[in-house]
């Protein structure tokens, strides 16, 4: 399957939202390690690799909005949907295990990367209900 | 006066709405005495995960409910407005889970239960559907 202009974009930039992210938690991990910040600097520096990863939000959302072809849309939004699901499911009962002491905290971004694992199950559910999905 | 009556909303709509309430209810009636157990009584690991789970049970109800929704609602306007909704929501959400989260690794702030990020999400739900709801009721004044 050929992708269209709007895949393309989507494609391109997440190439470099990936990019930067590495070099952005290089440079966080990096200070953090040598210890090179102090004070309101360490918020800063810390919120600096989860900038890249809300771009990719705001790309998936870009990809939805550009997409001329509805049935591309469509498939992309049920993706979504699944992958909400899936992530927001698993947080509320990772999060009462927690509360009842049966497992470990977590750092929230790991919700995150739970949201973009379930993109691909919405592909899987994508596939064995319409027999498609987006292939970006 | 800003309120909305029953007509302006879609059967898809008042069905939501009324799974909604109820699954906030059995939430309120199932939490507390699961927490005061928990808190006060020695509870084996086994029991505990089961609690674990019944406690999660209506939020999981909240999800299958936007779902149920989605698919039951005809009218393809308000289907368009509930899945921007939604998206805004879970950006919104996801978003802060990936600032909180990383402001965690770093010790920059205290570790929190994991619960806490689809509790923003539907707060966020509740706040953006008082706001469709006044500003229906606004526009019918």
């Amino acid at each position: 399957m050929s992708l269209n202009p709007a895949m393309k974009r989507y494609n391109r930039r997440m190439i470099w939202l990936w990019l930067i992210y590495a070099a952005f938690l290089f440079v966080a991990l990096y200070t953090f390690t040598h210890r090179l910040l102090g004070g309101p600097g360490t918020y800063l520096v810390a919120i600096l690799p989860a900038l890249p990863i809300i771009g990719v939000f705001v790309a998936v959302g870009r990809y939805l909005f550009e997409e001329q072809d509805e049935y591309l849309r469509m498939l992309m939004v049920r993706q979504t949907l699944w992958a909400s699901g899936f992530a927001l499911s698993l947080a509320t009962i990772w999060g009462f295990l927690e509360r009842f002491d049966l497992v470990d905290h977590i750092d929230a971004y790991y919700i995150a990367i739970v949201w973009f694992f379930g993109l691909g199950v919405g592909a899987v559910m994508n596939k064995l209900t319409l027999g498609a999905s987006v292939q970006c | 006066m800003l309120c909305a009556r029953k007509s302006d909303f879609t059967p898809a709509q008042r069905a939501h709405t009324r799974r909604i309430l109820w699954l906030l209810l059995t939430y309120a009636i199932v939490l507390p005495p699961l927490v005061w157990l928990h808190a006060h009584r020695h509870i084996g690991p086994t029991l505990s995960v089961l609690m674990a789970i019944a406690a999660s049970i209506p939020l999981l109800g909240i999800f299958a409910s936007w779902g149920r929704y989605l698919s039951d609602e005809r009218d393809e306007y308000h289907q368009a407005l509930a899945l921007r909704r939604i998206a805004i929501a879970t950006n919104a959400t996801m978003g802060a889970a990936i600032v909180w989260g990383f402001l965690q690794a770093f010790g920059a702030m205290p570790l929190i239960e994991a619960y806490w990020v689809p509790f923003v999400w539907v707060v966020l739900q509740g706040v953006a559907g008082c706001v469709a709801a006044f500003s229906r009721g606004a526009a019918a004044n």
